[in-house]
């Protein structure tokens, strides 16, 4: 505010990121109180993911409850969010659920952003008829009706009578949920690769990249050394948000009834216990509570980001 | 009486950051004599421009005004309500602005933005207001006046965007303005023909200009007076005769890197930065890129001292410098 | 003149990306496999027979590009064919469907719009504040919250609690629900809107209010706020004359989209609420892959976004002097 003599030239050295500047951004964002809480639940929600198995009462789909004659009981200190109809322990069925959450978060995540930059930076930096093509293609998926499409594609695969698990690493891969997850992040992309591609020729134009190129570096080198680095920030928020919503969008496909029955997540807990709400609402509110504390959590962390990113907007 | 239509005195703004507190303008003192143009000079960051900003009281957050006297026709600005401000400024007080395109509202009309002004401060109707307008829009020398009216500020070139804010401060017939280095951002051609209304301007209907530069040469050619602000501080106050002849040694600097077409000698920027503003240097600000700089300077903030026929110099080797 | 050459332009602009997604959703579909074998699976009397009558009935076992043309050729004729389920023609069923959808989108629709825009002005001219801490925080609260979950809570407070509102449908049938102890048609259809409405319009007021108060910061920065400022313009008139026509930009965007996407219902909210629209009549489609009824709804859906896009492109450009639409 200060410098408001001279608004350009100032800017100009701030384009290439040292790791000092990450340490000011770190700095920053630890100011920001908001982030450091959404980055606390998040903390907290992949601890309780990996200890799953040693925090619940109960294992996954275990119906003890049920034939303790406690199904469909208020949250208790035995069961402090209660049972099900059904007689499972919600707690612990929470716990295991959270493994699912952080699953579709991750998985869709690496993939939305992974074709997020390849067509973002691709289209921003070869331009062209390259940009022409990629950008025609990236408006037929914004303007795709995409949840709509997203229940039938799972709704056939469902049909399709998969086998429920595939081993990997000898890790079992819950198929139809990683279908989902495939199809939701496929849909996740248009929007945020023209972000990036909006950015990346900005940057274009930016002696450094002039300069690199005019030393004859190729355009695959400079995209990879010069412009990816430089929109690493960006990214980070964007898919920070991607994490939120591939967690939001599982909840509703799974809450409409598309989801995998072969595994528990906390959207197929409220489908289950939806038609029992007026007298069980605990197996219908703690799963809620749970897809909003985590969406939450990456919103506050993405939000923080781009806050310690340009302190500009907050100055 | 007095001749000043302004005399600012001991003026403090302050910027509340996060970072800390940025002492924009610590303890300003200088006069404007009525009818008079004068040149504020200063790097980027010395302050120029919220001195403008602090007469108008318009500092935008998180500014303050913290301490020291405005006054303004010897009415003391500070004391008013933000209400009787309000009618000051654009009436008695007026500020050109630096960059012309992002000055004017891009989704308004030229008339609508401009009309709006007038229609504030007198009790007119629209196309009284309308009239007025193009009066202003006239005595800038806009062809089409009327036309312009209706259009919208990116149908013009920087040059003309340049005139019709010119034609906005004028349009109440101010008594003081503000031009916050109205000719920066225009090209080179176009900045000598900004520069040539200004000075008619001025010569014609009797206005008190003050000329925000960091362009020497700019101040050569319009100003009598000159006020060289540095770090938020008044390094140097005189007449351009004085401050050619026994520069400051700041001023001395700024004069060595104007390009200059009579002259073979090389031009010298200043070494190093203008200083952070939230911990300032200690004694003169100006010391650390000194070149006669001495140990005093460092420890001892020079005053701001008249040495001789209005010449106010702020340095402690002014005197010995300059063979006194 | 200029205007009509435009929107011609867009609308022939529109063909290629209809065709295209046409396409991409009847080759998903086709992937499927068999929608009679899907549709009778649970019917153990049907015969063989019977299932390859059905399947010449509504053509399926013609070839894939036969098929698509057929459809095209129909469609070209707003003609979206039948459903697979209860013998309706799509055309009736989205009828059916589409103004109940439409009536509750574009209420909360507006009513976001128009509420968003003190508390976004308000929170960003009052940055830092009490009141701007609040209602930041309440908006990212409020789109991380599951829109359909709100309804839940909802319906769970509102309805199982107090039982102030009906949980579900958009009329009272058989009986009128009394507001006061009146029975009226009018009131009933208030009744029934009030919750669904509420909820649609607390979430889009989220985004609303977030992406005003970042436009409106944005815009307050810019020298000609400040040269409205310099000239005595009052602060108020700055604010909701100057700096509020350039921040509402994004804003008007959102709506268009938002509109675009409105008749597609909201799919999750609808089926909370047993809201007879088109959102909950796809998901019900979706289930049993009733194709002709998924194509049909889609297809709608897609032509609709286009045309909020090109509406949201002209209001843009009568808003923005600087966008044209030559």
């Amino acid at each position: 505010m200060v410098n408001s003599e001279q608004p350009n030239g100032k800017n100009e050295n701030a384009t290439r990121r040292s790791a000092s500047q990450w340490a000011v951004a770190w700095r920053r964002f630890k100011k920001h109180k908001s982030g450091l809480f959404g980055l606390g639940m998040i903390v907290i929600l992949v601890f309780i993911a990996v200890f799953h198995s040693f925090i619940a009462p109960y294992p996954p789909g275990s119906l003890d409850p049920l034939y303790e004659g406690e199904a469909g009981q208020p949250p208790s200190w035995k069961h402090p969010f209660g049972t099900t109809i059904g007689g499972s322990d919600v707690y612990s069925e929470l716990i295991h659920g959270s493994v699912w959450t952080l699953y579709v978060a991750i998985i869709a995540t690496v993939i939305a952003m992974l074709i997020t930059m390849v067509v973002g930076i691709s289209s921003g930096y070869l331009g062209g008829y390259i940009d022409d093509i990629l950008m025609r293609i990236t408006e037929v998926f914004l303007v795709f009706p995409s949840l709509l499409l997203i229940l039938v594609f799972s709704r056939i695969y469902q049909l399709m009578n998969p086998e429920p698990f595939w081993k990997f690493l000898g890790i079992s891969i819950p198929v139809n949920l990683t279908t989902i997850v495939l199809i939701v992040a496929l849909f996740a992309w248009a929007g945020n690769a023209r972000v990036i591609r909006g950015e990346v020729m900005a940057l274009k134009e930016k002696e450094f990249i002039q300069a690199a190129k005019s030393l004859g570096a190729s355009s695959r080198w400079i995209m990879l050394r010069h412009i990816l680095p430089n929109v690493l920030p960006q990214t980070i928020v964007i898919a920070t948000l991607t994490m939120a919503s591939a967690v939001l969008i599982e909840a509703v496909v799974s809450f409409l009834g598309f989801g995998d029955i072969n595994t528990n997540t906390w959207g197929r807990m409220m489908e289950e216990s939806f038609q029992y709400m007026s007298t069980t609402w605990w197996a219908e509110v703690f799963p809620g509570l749970a897809v909003f504390l985590t969406v939450l959590a990456f919103n506050l962390v993405g939000d923080g980001i781009s806050d310690a990113l340009n302190p500009r907007l907050r100055e | 009486m007095s001749m000043n239509l302004l005399e600012i005195e001991n003026l403090k703004t302050y910027f509340f950051t996060e970072a800390g507190v940025v002492k924009a303008l610590d303890g300003v003192t200088f006069n404007v004599e009525k009818g008079c143009t004068i040149g504020l000079v200063g790097e980027s960051g010395s302050g120029k421009s919220v001195t403008a900003q602090s007469v108008l009281r318009i500092v935008p957050r998180p500014g303050r005004i913290v301490g020291g006297k405005i006054l303004f026709n010897g009415e003391d600005i500070l004391a008013k309500k933000e209400s009787e401000m309000r009618s000051y400024r654009g009436k008695k007080i007026s500020l050109i602005f630096q960059d012309p395109t992002s000055s004017l509202n891009p989704v308004f009309t030229i008339g609508n933005q401009l009309s709006d002004i007038v229609m504030q401060h007198n009790r007119v109707k629209k196309d009284e207001a309308a009239e007025a307008v193009v009066k202003a829009l006239k005595l800038v020398k806009l062809p089409d006046p009327e036309e312009a009216l209706t259009r919208y500020p990116h149908q013009f070139s920087g040059g003309m965007k340049q005139r019709i804010c010119i034609a906005r401060a004028l349009l109440l017939n101010p008594d003081l303005l503000f031009a916050d280095e109205p000719t920066t951002n225009l090209d080179v051609t176009i900045q000598a023909q900004i520069i040539a209304l200004l000075v008619d301007l001025q010569k014609n209907i009797g206005l008190t200009l003050v000329m925000i530069t960091h362009d020497m040469g700019i101040v050569t050619q319009m100003c009598k007076c000159v006020v060289v602000l540095y770090a938020g501080k008044v390094m140097e106050i005189g007449s351009i005769e004085k401050i050619f002849e026994m520069p400051h040694p700041y001023t001395e600097a700024l004069l060595k890197a104007v390009p200059r077409l009579d002259q073979t000698r090389k031009l010298i920027s200043i070494p190093g930065n203008i200083p952070n503003l939230i911990e300032p240097p200690s004694g003169c600000r100006f010391h650390p890129r000194c070149q006669y700089a001495v140990e005093r300077c460092k420890e001892e903030v020079p005053p701001l001292q008249d040495v001789g026929g209005g010449h106010m110099i702020s340095c402690h080797r002014w005197r010995e410098l300059n063979g006194g | 003149m200029g205007l009509v050459k435009y929107v011609i332009r867009r609308l022939l602009y529109m063909i290629p990306l209809i065709l295209g997604i046409s396409i991409v959703v009847f080759l998903v579909m086709y992937a499927a496999g068999d929608p009679i074998q899907i549709a009778t699976a649970g019917n153990p009397s049907i015969t063989e027979a019977q299932r390859q009558f059905l399947r010449q009935y509504y053509g399926l076992d013609d070839p894939l590009h036969v098929q698509y043309f057929r459809w095209l050729d129909h469609f070209l004729h707003l003609d979206f064919g039948m459903s697979l389920y209860g013998g309706k023609p799509v055309n009736e069923i989205i009828a059916t469907y589409f103004w109940e959808t439409l009536k509750l989108q574009l209420v909360s629709i507006l009513l976001a719009f128009a509420i968003s825009i003190p508390i976004g002005v308000y929170s960003a001219v009052k940055q830092r504040s009490i009141f701007d801490y609040l209602f930041s925080g309440i908006s990212i609260a409020g789109i991380s919250f599951p829109v359909f979950f709100l309804g839940i809570v909802f319906i769970l407070v509102f309805s199982f609690q107090l039982g102030l509102l009906p949980s579900s449908g958009a009329h009272g049938a058989p009986k009128l629900w009394p507001v006061f102890g009146i029975e009226h048609p009018l009131l009933d259809e208030l009744v029934h809107l009030a919750m669904p409405a509420t909820v649609l319009t607390l979430a889009s007021l989220a985004y609303n209010t977030r992406l005003l108060r970042a436009g409106m910061l944005e815009v307050m920065r810019q020298d000609y706020i400040m040269a409205a400022r310099a000239s005595g313009i009052p602060e108020k008139k700055i604010l909701f004359k100057y700096a509020l026509k350039n921040a509402i930009m994004p804003l008007i965007t959102l709506l268009g989209l938002s509109i675009g996407f409105a008749i597609g219902g909201a799919p999750a909210t609808e089926t909370v609420f047993s809201w007879p629209g088109l959102g909950r009549a796809y998901v019900t489609a979706a289930q049993r892959l009733d194709f002709p009824l998924i194509m049909g709804i889609t297809m709608i859906i897609t032509i609709m976004i286009l045309v909020a896009n090109l509406i949201t492109d002209i209001s843009y450009a009568s808003i923005d002097p600087r966008v044209s639409i030559e």
